[in-house]
């Protein structure tokens, strides 16, 4: 490939957003490329396009202009970009965004529905062995209003981990938790992105998330303003 | 967990709005299969009360609605008598009569008048007393559903259109239009009714023989049309097969419509209320659809999701609905007013009707809602507060 996505998992190429009022430019002509297993901090002032960027890489928007490749392969030509989201992206959000009415264990089983087929008893019992990886072994049937903010984030971590998927998305991860709780989940993240050899793109505003990364993006105004890495081609160098 | 426990688990999130739309629904939905149940019975009476006493054809005065309203002159049935390929010919005068009960209060009820010789006496079962024979003056049979209601029994005189007679028997039918009936000997019918030598219809029977019987019934039936009285006009005599005498009858023509409109009306309601509460659903939880469809959830799922609520909300109606509608005949038929024109229960192929309308109600009421949820954007749904 001429555009360089040959040797990443993901490679976003000049990538273009403006939102239907046609007055925020919210991304502005973003390339980057994204390894097996790295771990990427996107940061940047509130409003330069992080989220945005986010997104589109997790194939939940798309760009007005530009590609994102995965494997080399653009995704805009993919007919079905829900199972591609299903099975290869986990996402972890700001507001952990889980089901009031399911205790963790069901809420863990809910991305299962479009993983590989399993039986009921065995989505129980990855979301048992899942739970347990982060910790709530114990709380399994606990429903989010009994469980602590920090447990909450860690059982949503569990839940994007449930089609082991190869890629994780994590929008502000430790946005709602106190520092003790976002020092937790933060060794958490590293120790499955390790362990499972997960890329990782965390979108942050704090110092503390974006220096654990192996490497850390700043944006503004749409725009890719520091890689940590020169793209297409050269050596990594990592910051 | 499976999918359709989380389709359960949505529903009981909001425990009073389903109840209240399964039961606003159930509501519907039972008066849609009691009144189908009990048009469906009175079809299968006044079928049975022909077809289970071998009849194929039956006449009455052409251009009457109902065999109420018909009036035959009975000499009429020497001549068809005469036909060719008849076996038996029954005649009856039937019409609505005042009873009188205990306490002073008529109650209308069917009458029949047979003449000794009818084939029907044959299948009435006799619970009390004895069958009406020839030379019997005054004396009247019950059907056990009137009898039941009037709390008589044989030797106790009842009151027909204010002439006391004699109850010397109560019996069963294998048809409820004659357990809800009185029945006398026809020239007292006619007496009663100042209908002298007059029937209502009568009932063909037609030899079995070998041969095509489709074929001789309707060569039988066309004579008995073509029949001429003694001054040579025509008797003005329509003689129908079971089906078709079914088919014509206003009485159940008028009953068919009135259901199906009544139907039509609760099945609109139900999907207005239906759709009213998935769209609701769907409103209320935009987030959490979004966040679904963020973690890889297609839009058939969603969509699978939303229908799949609508129909077990239509289901558990169906369900409700039909118990209601089994208890709501058997308390109708248990009233003397109508114990002689209405069988309790509903049909095992209404229930199932029943139920393939509440599906219809699940999947029309919950489609917009469902594929209005399955078109929402993520990124857009996520951010809905």
């Amino acid at each position: 490939m001429t555009n360089g996505s040959a040797e990443y998992l993901l490679f976003a190429s000049d990538l273009h957003k403006t939102y239907p009022d046609g007055k925020v430019h919210a991304l502005n002509g973003i390339t980057l490329g994204v390894r097996e297993a790295e771990y990427i901090a996107i940061t940047g002032p509130s409003g330069c396009g992080k989220s945005t960027l986010l997104n589109l890489l997790g194939v939940l928007d798309r760009p007005d202009s530009g590609e994102v490749f995965f494997r080399n392969e653009p995704l805009s030509k993919s007919r079905d970009l829900d199972r591609f989201r299903a099975r290869q992206i986990g996402f972890v959000f700001q507001s952990f965004f889980l089901l009031p009415a399911l205790t963790a264990r069901e809420n863990v089983q809910v991305p299962m529905f479009e993983g590989p087929p399993l039986s009921g008893r065995e989505r129980e019992k990855k979301a048992d062995s899942l739970l347990e990886l982060v910790g709530m072994g114990g709380r399994a049937t606990h429903r989010p209003m009994q469980l602590s903010v920090g447990e909450r984030q860690r059982v949503a971590l569990a839940r994007a981990l449930a089609n082991d998927p190869i890629l994780l998305l994590a929008d502000e991860p430790t946005g709602n938790l106190d520092s003790e709780n976002a020092s937790r989940v933060l060794d958490l993240l590293n120790l499955l992105q390790r362990e499972r050899h997960l890329a990782m793109i965390v979108v942050t505003h704090s110092s503390e998330v974006a220096e654990r990364a192996d490497r850390i993006v700043r944006m503004k105004d749409g725009r890719v303003i520091d890689d940590g890495v020169m793209l297409a081609g050269s050596a990594a160098t990592r910051i | 967990m499976y999918f359709s426990s989380f389709i359960l688990k949505n529903l009981t999130r909001r425990p009073i709005r389903t109840s209240l739309t399964v039961l606003g629904l159930a509501v519907a939905v039972g008066s849609m299969i009691a009144l189908l149940g009990i048009s469906d019975n009175v079809e299968r009476g006044v079928t049975d009360s022909f077809e289970r006493r071998g009849v194929d054809l039956v006449a009455m005065e052409k251009g009457k609605p109902n065999q109420t309203d018909s009036d035959i002159d009975e000499k009429i049935v020497e001549r068809v008598l005469q036909i060719e390929g008849i076996e038996s010919v029954d005649v009856a005068l039937a019409g609505l009569i005042d009873v009188t009960r205990g306490s002073g209060a008529t109650i209308p009820a069917l009458s029949f008048g047979w003449p000794p010789s009818n084939g029907g006496f044959k299948d009435l079962k006799i619970l009390q007393g004895r069958k009406l024979e020839a030379g019997d003056v005054a004396k009247a049979m019950l059907g056990f559903n009137i009898a039941s209601h009037l709390k008589m029994n044989v030797g106790d005189q009842v009151v027909l259109q204010g002439e006391p007679f004699e109850v010397i028997g109560v019996f069963e039918s294998f048809t409820v239009f004659e357990n809800g009936a009185v029945i006398t000997l026809l020239d007292e019918a006619q007496r009663l009714a100042s209908r002298p030598n007059r029937i209502s219809g009568f009932s063909v029977r037609v030899k079995k023989s070998t041969g095509d019987l489709a074929a001789k019934v309707e060569d039988v039936r066309l004579k008995i049309e073509a029949l001429k009285d003694s001054d040579g006009r025509p008797t003005r005599i329509a003689a129908q097969t079971v089906r078709d005498y079914v088919d014509d009858s206003s009485h159940i023509k008028i009953l068919r419509a009135l259901v199906w409109m009544v139907s039509v009306i609760a099945i609109a309601i139900s999907i207005i209320s239906m759709l009213n509460t998935m769209v609701m659903a769907v409103l209320e939880r935009t987030q959490e659809i979004g966040i679904l469809r963020a973690i890889g959830w297609t839009r058939a799922r969603i969509i699978k999701m939303i229908l799949g609520e609508s129909i077990l909300i239509g289901l558990a109606a169906g369900v409700i609905g039909t118990i209601g509608a089994l208890v709501a005949t058997h308390t109708l038929a248990a009233s003397p007013r109508v114990s002689g024109f209405i069988e309790p229960g509903v049909s095992f192929r209404v229930i199932l009707q029943g139920f393939a309308l509440t599906a219809l109600i699940g999947i029309l009421g919950g489609a917009y809602p469902a594929f209005r949820a399955a078109r929402l954007l993520p990124t857009e749904a996520i951010r809905h507060d």
